[in-house]
């Protein structure tokens, strides 16, 4: 409810002048004289008097600025002289997540380039390459999560995004299983959109 | 009593940091530091309460000067 | 015969009359020239929205007398007063006549501070780019503003801002205190448990020595670390381009004998992996070192173990 009656947003609608001759002096810079907009009609007189238009202007660019994540506040732990925190080493979401991800990656290259070379279809090498695509694009995905819903300042929307993402995975898994063992199979498909 | 935010409750345990910080100092300087503590705290008592930028800043502060001050080599303080 | 000739060089310019370029003063203090700072300190619109008010709006601090033949140049630089809490930052705008300006935006950082506007603050030691302490943000390059030249065309307005995504101390100066202590957490120093084989010093190769090439010269100037998105959205985990730099300075040396524990250090999916090689880190160094390369070195090293 307060949202609603912030003084910012309140100041904003009934300042516009500014922006409103802005907008009509790109159609005809005339009839600003002639007829002033509606909302500068609707404004009660005082509020252009009483303002100054340096604090008018100051009010129409600065107050009603959403900002996605705003800075939070400092936090530091320890003293000034004390080392930041170092983690526990946890190689399966470290050397060994990058090492697998790179492996997916390079592993991809020619799976994408070998059946078309081929020009041969090869069911095994079709799902492994709907299984490797699967894993890329999860990966990058999380990546994604990780890096915009830190943990500590979002965890409800960090859970939702990660359970977000596993669901979507398994309906994509699904999907291409049932695409691989009762349609064409991605190949296939491709092949036939490159030529229709 | 109305329930107090999240900040309110930050600005109120700089505040017994402060007072309890008070405690370690020598006997016959104790009032200087807890007399300077709380003109720090009057000096912005008018701010807005929606001032978050504001606030967190001057919490910010607050703690670095707690820090400073804690030092047990610093025994007094000008008034 | 080439002292020789140095010398004759040395002395023509001596007794010769310097020519009109070389009378330009650098940084110097005109008595007549200070003005009351009155103008400076005017009162902001005070507003919790955390932008700085556009220079548009905040009046323009000008150079004392203009000359004949001035070029005049505009500077826009971020404001913000600490004892005024609640006010917001706000861009100032001042002109200098750069014919009597030094090369440097520091030499115009230095003038302004001397003669129009002492209230104006940076960080800056060395003036000559190895003490890290002059980074800021100017023209949207994060640099050091000794190192960073006035661009001479006077029709374009320089802007300089504090290093981008850092809590403000004041005006240009930022709070380096998460950085300095991320800096601690990666012990830069020697780590060795057995004595030197002579007893004397711990002895390096050539080619050891040459693996340090491009990562001792880091001055901890936080430039590339600031640049690094990556960096922006997780600064209280990720280490940043210039923490790991350091960090595989200290992995490379033949000396060290902690290698495995550093590189336990950073294995887990925040403190390393953050980097997406977006490679602003190399981008923006004002060393020209290459954050980056020591990065995937590090990644190399850890990978496939």
């Amino acid at each position: 409810m307060a949202s609603f009656l912030r003084p910012g947003l309140f100041r904003q609608t009934c300042q516009n002048p500014t922006a409103s001759q802005c907008m009509l002096s790109t159609f005809t810079s005339s009839s600003i004289k002639r007829a002033t907009p509606l909302a500068q009609q609707l404004r009660p007189s005082f509020v252009r008097s009483a303002i100054p238009k340096s604090t008018r202007i100051a009010a129409f660019h600065a107050t009603q600025r959403q900002q996605l994540l705003p800075p939070q506040p400092q936090k530091i732990l320890g003293t000034v002289n004390d080392p930041a925190p170092v983690p526990t080493p946890e190689p399966t979401h470290g050397a060994y997540h990058w090492s697998f991800e790179r492996l997916v990656s390079a592993g991809l290259v020619p799976l994408c380039i070998a059946p078309f070379a081929a020009g041969s279809l090869n069911p095994v090498m079709d799902a492994t390459l709907c299984a490797l695509l699967i894993i890329h694009s999860h990966i990058g995905f999380e990546a994604c999560i990780i890096d915009y819903f830190p943990k500590n300042r979002v965890p409800v929307a960090r859970n939702l995004a990660m359970w977000a993402l596993r669901i979507g995975t398994v309906v994509l898994g699904v999907a291409l299983y049932s695409f691989e063992t009762n349609d064409v199979g991605v190949t296939e498909a491709v092949k036939r959109v490159w030529h229709a | 009593m109305t329930r107090l935010s999240g900040l309110q409750r930050e600005v109120l345990s700089l505040y017994r940091q402060c007072m309890r910080a008070v405690r370690e100092k020598p006997a016959d300087t104790r009032d200087n530091f807890r007399v300077f503590a709380r003109t720090e705290f009057r000096r912005n008592v008018r701010l807005d309460k929606k001032d978050f930028g504001t606030i967190e800043y001057l919490l910010r502060k607050g703690h670095r000067q707690l820090e400073i001050y804690r030092d047990p080599g610093i025994r007094n303080i000008s008034r | 015969m080439a002292t020789t000739r140095a010398l004759t060089r040395l002395a023509t310019r001596r007794t010769a009359v310097p020519p009109a370029i070389f009378t330009r003063g650098f940084a110097s203090v005109d008595p007549i020239a200070r003005e009351p700072i009155s103008k400076a300190a005017e009162a902001a619109v005070p507003d919790p929205a955390r932008k700085p008010v556009p220079e548009s709006q905040t009046s323009t601090i000008k150079e004392p007398e203009a000359e004949k033949g001035a070029k005049i140049k505009t500077f826009h630089i971020y404001r913000w007063n600490p004892d005024e809490p609640s006010s917001k930052p706000r861009m100032q705008s001042y002109t200098l006549d750069l014919n009597k300006t030094g090369p440097m935006m520091l030499d115009a950082l230095i003038r302004i501070k001397n003669e129009v506007d002492p209230t104006l603050t940076f960080r800056r030691s060395c003036r000559e780019g190895i003490c890290g302490s002059c980074a800021m943000n100017i023209d949207g390059v994060n640099t050091l503003a000794c190192l960073c030249r006035i661009p001479t065309d006077t029709a374009k307005e320089s802007r300089i801002y504090p290093l981008p995504h850092m809590y403000i101390v004041k005006d240009l100066v930022p709070d380096m205190t998460l950085f300095y202590k991320q800096y601690r957490s990666i012990k830069p120093y020697l780590q060795r448990d057995t004595p030197p084989p002579d007893g004397r010093e711990y002895r390096q190769s050539k080619a050891e020595r040459k693996k340090l090439d491009g990562l001792y010269e880091c001055i901890l100037c936080a430039c590339c670390s600031t640049s690094c998105p990556s960096y922006w959205w997780n600064q209280e985990e990720y280490l940043g381009p210039a923490i790991l730099l350091q960090s595989y300075r200290w992995i490379a040396d033949s000396r060290d004998e902690k290698k495995a524990e550093r590189q336990d250090a950073l294995n887990n999916s925040m403190s390393l992996y953050r980097c997406h090689t977006i490679l602003n880190c190399s981008r923006t160094c004002p060393k020209g070192l290459n954050p980056a390369l020591a990065i995937a070195e590090i990644k190399k090293s850890m990978a496939f173990t």
